[in-house]
């Protein structure tokens, strides 16, 4: 028999969509990529390539990373999807690889961000601990144009535990003068500081 | 009178500026919640698709739309022959948007809106469009050449207009005529002449394609959201073709643009023809492969040049002829010959005698347009390795002569609007060209020309450089608003800062930039800084962020705005206090008398009950401050297979001051992006020359770096404290990778002992070069 239903656990939440040609249907032809971008909203997920070649809609599919622009949406039936919209705990926050990668400025225009940061989750949640080798490897697939991989590396070598990366240096010239003159210096050493005006209390 | 040693220079010490300050948009784009375009929609918005051209020049028999036009969900079918206005392309206006004939490979035949973007695929199909061939001309070369195929009217043998009034007010200018040649190559100790091509057109790329939403208003007015990197070139673009219009343009952040997306005209054009039809919202979003195939890419440019070099190494004498292919559609190409032009001088910038002439053609190829180092790449690719066959003439080291020959300030020069200007930009470039070499390791490496620095087995080392400048880092006119604004309910905590300004963030951070040096200036926390939805309707005008101007121009325009506005809290201050206002100062919006700070009063208490505290500044227009950016690349070339990979990377620059620590390292790094140090590689469109059609249309077989190939970086960036705006800071981005391609070319050549002229440099060429195929 035909499958009348396909149901999605996405971010947590169980969906059930109807299949067919109909309005509102989800049609046999419409990939995860859409699913998620058009009916849930959920935008964070890129639809750049749709080819597969980027990365820029990766997902996780039961903590995999899959290109949801290459998987049509009947196919996950029974699925549970986490999506970039997902990974912010309500509780606890921020997932770490956001976090480093705030930290560590891992991105410019931030296209391809949600991409990178969900193959790098899948990455750890196979191996916590993956070589600076491995991370490269599992990212490769990924699409960046602005060039952040070096702060996309420090970032991610940051949450496996591997220490610094310092693959791309940067050398303030700065550093290498001895004795260098400040200025202004004394300009920021009010007492007065930011809300403790003298005339008023104000808590 | 001593030199000014680095070491002497006053280094400011910045509450914020200099450090890492994470962006404002950082967690909407970690957490997925930064809106694209692509993410936003309209009510009642109908999507566009184009039916475009599978032939690089044809004539359009006869179009049959009344198939799609039956298809349930389509509300419009737009062809040349039921245009309602007939909008033009280019600069100068040389064609339509649509016409009896089509130009190249991915030219609109037909625009099509439908209620899904699956309806309006499904009707291009529906189109039935008959073609008769015409023939068609693939290279400027050709293009220029007597007899060739005339693609259109307007361009007399293809020749595009030299210099338009738009780039050069006083006149058209397109050539370097300086100084006495004949002389100039009588005193050279060295002389070279040789012909160099980067005409494979690679693209920038960006990972989200070109989209826009236009909506007609009535009358001649349009709303346009654009994934533009600068509404305000986009609405100066768009209102010159739609005569008598208005629009108002906003933008969202940007997917990466690299300065190829900033008018989109022929997207936004076709949207709001669309939209002016359907008298509905209108979304065009190009796939990877209209992307690839139709929109805009860099240029193509051939050299053939003589170049004479005294004993010493100073360049005395060019004299040449730049051949720039623009492909099928001539658009603000005149700007980048004259920038191109013009940075030729910045790295010749001792040569007194100049010839330089240039022409540019149209071709039937998909149109180049503006990329991330606007023609001074495209020249500098070609003239630098003519440098090196001269150099090597002289068996000079490079590094030697890239230092001698780089504009000093005094240094005059001619730039892209005609006009004669002399350098007050750094003094330390060809420090932080020596220092970054240093770190390289540029002596030990270095052998001589041709030469590989190591030999192991099949493969060789070698190692080069390349050096390029840019004076475009101040240009075009920028303004902006501060208001200082107090807490309604006289909280001093809840005081904030408000720039007027429009500024799209498209990858460079400039948006948060701005926030910090209005806090700088106020002496605010940054968090208490924000700045206005970018748009061109109710902002201050801004050029928007191209040519790496947005350090200086915006950094300018807001930070004397600010100023404004505290020079104004100071004398309410004053005024309070019976102090001169020269002994006022203020923090975290506090205004106090910096000898006896118990005199302190918020900012709330000075403004009039309700009113903010509002300062205005501008940026105008100049071209003195040339910027500098040094690449060394160290390559192994496999002697066996031709493969080459880059083992090693560092760039020297001084920025004057860095405005943020961990964005500067990544306006460096962005070199490797945007067809920029891999089109010496294998960054290239693929023609074929039997169709006309690209076969490099995905992103599989258009080939690109990825993460696991990428070599350590080093950056060493001085900051000399330039005269450029109150935070003595320029923009660097435009050309982190623009000598990429010359320097890889000539650390390929010295790797394998032959010379290397072919861009790129597959293993097809390298094998070619070695006598191996």
């Amino acid at each position: 028999m035909k499958k009348q239903y396909v149901t999605l656990t996405v971010n947590g939440r169980e969906y059930r969509f109807s299949i067919g040609d109909g309005f509102g249907q989800v049609p046999p032809s419409e990939t995860l990529s859409e699913t998620l971008r058009k009916r849930l909203s959920l935008t964070g997920t890129k639809e750049s390539c749709n080819e597969g070649a980027c990365g820029c809609c990766t997902v996780l599919m039961d903590g995999k990373g899959v290109t949801s622009c290459m998987l049509l949406t009947i196919e996950c039936d029974g699925r549970e999807i986490v999506t970039i919209e997902g990974l912010e705990d309500s509780e606890t926050g921020l997932d770490p690889l956001q976090q480093a990668f705030i930290d560590e400025y891992a991105f410019q225009c931030g296209y391809c961000t949600p991409g990178i940061i969900m193959a790098a989750k899948a990455l750890l949640l196979e191996n916590p601990h993956p070589t600076p080798d491995e991370i490269k490897e599992a990212l490769s697939g990924n699409y960046c144009r602005c060039i952040s991989h070096y702060t996309v590396m420090r970032a991610i070598n940051r949450v496996a535990g591997n220490g610094e990366d310092h693959t791309a240096v940067l050398h303030r010239a700065n550093d290498d003068v001895k004795d260098p003159i400040p200025v202004r210096e004394e300009l920021f050493l009010s007492p007065y500081a930011y809300g403790t005006s003298s005339d008023r209390t104000l808590d | 009178m001593s030199k000014l040693e680095y070491r002497d220079i006053k280094q400011p010490n910045y509450r914020h500026i200099g450090k890492y300050t994470p962006r404002k948009d950082a967690r909407d784009i970690v957490t997925g919640k930064a809106i694209f375009l692509d993410d936003f929609s309209v009510p009642h918005m109908l999507y566009g698709k184009t039916k475009r051209s599978p032939y690089p020049h044809a004539k359009i028999l006869s179009i049959d739309t009344s198939k799609a036009e039956a298809l349930p969900g389509v509300r419009a079918v737009v062809t040349h022959k039921n245009m309602p206005e007939k909008w033009g392309l280019g600069l100068p206006v040389h064609r339509l948007l649509m016409e009896d004939k089509v130009y190249f490979v991915g030219d609109v035949v037909a625009l099509v809106a439908a209620d899904t973007e699956e309806i309006a695929t499904e009707a291009l199909d529906l189109i039935d469009v008959e073609y008769e061939q015409l023939e068609a001309v693939f290279s400027a070369e050709d293009a220029l050449k007597e007899g060739a195929v005339e693609i259109y009217p307007r361009f007399k043998g293809n020749h595009v207009d030299n210099g338009i009034k738009y780039f050069q007010p006083d006149g058209p200018w397109w050539q370097i005529i300086r100084g006495d040649v004949k002389k100039g190559f009588e005193e050279a100790a060295y002389v070279a002449e040789d012909k160099v091509a980067f005409d494979k057109m690679p693209s920038p790329l960006a990972p989200e394609t070109p989209c826009c939403i236009a909506k007609y208003e009535g009358g001649n007015e349009y709303t346009i959201w654009a994934s533009s990197q600068s509404a305000h070139i986009l609405k100066l673009m768009g209102e010159g073709r739609i005569p008598h219009s208005t629009l108002n343009v906003k933008t969202f952040n940007v997917g990466g643009s690299y300065g190829n997306k900033q008018s989109l005209m022929t997207t936004v054009l076709s949207a709001s023809m669309l939209s002016l039809v359907t008298k509905r919202p209108v979304k065009i979003v190009l796939t990877k492969e209209e992307q690839l195939m139709s929109y805009e890419v860099r240029l193509g440019s051939t050299i053939t040049a003589k170049i004479g070099m005294d004993k010493e190494g100073y360049v005395r004498a060019v004299e040449g002829d730049w051949l720039v292919d623009t492909g099928a559609v001539a658009d603000s190409v005149q700007g980048q010959v004259g920038v191109g032009l013009g940075e030729a001088q910045l790295v010749c910038a001792k040569c007194p005698n100049w010839y330089m002439d240039s022409h540019i053609a149209v071709t039937n190829k998909q149109p180049a347009g503006i990329v991330r180092g606007y023609g001074g790449q495209e020249l500098n690719s070609c003239l630098e390795r003519l440098m090196c066959t001269v150099m090597k003439e002289g068996n000079f080291n490079p590094l030697d002569v890239f230092k001698k020959n780089y504009i000093a300030p005094g240094d005059r020069f001619i730039w892209r609007d005609g006009r004669w200007w002399q350098s007050r930009s750094s003094l330390f470039f060809p420090e932080a060209m020596q220092n970054a070499a240093d770190r390289f390791g540029w002596s030990e490496k270095w052998k001589g020309w041709n030469v590989p620095t190591s030999v192991n087995g099949t493969k060789a080392r070698g190692i080069g450089m390349g050096v390029i400048g840019n004076a475009d880092i101040s240009e075009d006119n920028t303004e902006a608003i501060v208001r200082i604004v107090p807490d309604l309910v006289g909280n001093p905590r809840a005081s904030t800062a408000v720039i007027e300004c429009d500024i799209t963030e498209s990858g460079m951070g400039t948006r948060s930039n701005a926030c910090k040096i209005v806090a700088e200036v106020l002496n605010v926390p940054v968090e208490k800084v924000s700045i206005t939805d970018p748009g061109t309707k109710f902002n201050p005008s801004n050029y928007g962020l191209c040519g790496s101007r947005g350090t200086i121009t915006t950094g300018k325009a807001v930070s004397l705005a600010a100023l404004d506005a505290k020079r104004q809290a100071l004398e309410l201050g004053a005024r309070h206090f019976r102090r001169s206002v020269d002994q006022m100062e203020t923090k975290d919006f506090m205004v106090f008398v910096r000898d006896t700070p118990e005199l302190c009063i918020p900012m709330f208490k000075l403004a009039p009950k309700e009113l903010s505290i509002v300062g205005y500044g501008k940026h105008m227009e100049m071209f003195n401050i040339p910027s500098c950016m040094a690449l060394f690349v160290e390559v192994e070339v496999d002697l066996e297979t031709g493969r080459t990979s880059i083992v090693k990377v560092a760039g020297g620059t001084d920025v004057g001051q860095i405005i943020d620590s961990k964005a500067i390292e990544m306006q460096l790094h962005g070199g490797f992006g945007s067809a920029s140090i891999d089109t010496a590689i294998f960054e290239e469109c693929i023609l074929d020359p039997g169709t006309g059609r690209l076969l490099t249309s995905n992103l599989i077989d258009y080939k690109w770096r990825p993460f696991n190939e990428f070599p350590p970086y080093d950056a060493y960036v001085m900051e000399s404290q330039i005269d450029s705006f109150m935070f003595k800071a320029l923009g660097i981005g435009e050309i982190s990778g623009a000598a990429g391609a010359s320097a890889v070319l000539m650390a390929i050549s010295n790797a394998i002992g032959v010379d290397v002229k072919d861009y790129p440099a597959t293993p097809a060429v390298i094998l070619r070069a070695l006598g191996k195929a």
